[in-house]
């Protein structure tokens, strides 16, 4: 089975994922899952691709304790994080979260908050190309 | 040696990803990164954290030990 917390350039299966995640405990009665999305247009200008720059050992140790706070903080049964890197266009995969829980709220809740702190704690930057030039994106809200 | 790693904005604005810099006694992150910064001042303008050995640092006044690997690093965008 591929590890809960991945870094990679090729894209990944939902379905790979939470069915990885249920196989974990079968007293799981919820799963929140966040899909992070490139779009293709950003900011006024169209986008033709994103590429990733990353700090990949800090960003795979980050997204790691990431998923083990999250456990611990939602009482979750497993937690799954996988982000890509490499060039992605619009409408490819970024990121998926998968959190399951016992219940619906600390599913959801604990997917928020992984999204959320990946944002600020993770070491990856996006660099969108477009028509008009090429620029390192701000993060967003 | 030290080795100062860059990624993203920052490291284009420098001009490249890694830099070695010598160690010297009693050595903080603040003076390492003051000294960049007066090097790479465009650069250093966007910095907004920074890592030692892969570990976030808030503390600017921590001591560096030989071969340790820093990071200044602009605001993240991921996810």
């Amino acid at each position: 089975m591929a590890d809960a917390v991945r870094i990679q350039t090729e894209d990944f299966s939902q379905d790979e994922e939470i069915a990885a995640l249920k196989l974990s405990s079968k007293r799981m009665g919820g799963v929140g899952t966040f899909l992070g999305c490139a779009r293709d247009f950003s900011e006024g200008r169209e986008v033709t691709e994103i590429r990733f720059d990353i700090y990949g050992s800090m960003a795979l140790s980050e997204m790691q304790k990431l998923r083990s706070e999250a456990i611990e903080k939602f009482s979750l049964l497993d937690a799954r994080i996988v982000h890509r890197i490499g060039t992605v266009r619009g409408g490819d995969n970024i990121v998926f979260i998968a959190a399951g829980a016992e219940h619906r709220a600390a599913a959801l809740e604990a997917c928020r908050w992984i999204i959320d702190e990946l944002k600020q704690r993770v070491p990856i930057w996006k660099k969108e190309i477009t028509p008009q030039g090429d620029a390192w994106l701000a993060s967003h809200p | 040696m030290i080795k100062v790693l860059f990624f993203g904005p920052v490291a284009e604005r420098i001009g490249k990803n890694i830099l070695q810099t010598e160690h010297q006694s009693d050595m903080q992150l603040q003076d390492l990164r003051a000294n960049l910064a007066q090097a790479y001042p465009a650069a250093f303008d966007i910095v907004c954290f920074a890592a030692v050995n892969g570990e976030h640092v808030r503390d600017m006044s921590l001591p560096l030990v030989d071969g340790s690997e820093v990071a200044f690093m602009a605001r993240f965008s991921g996810g």
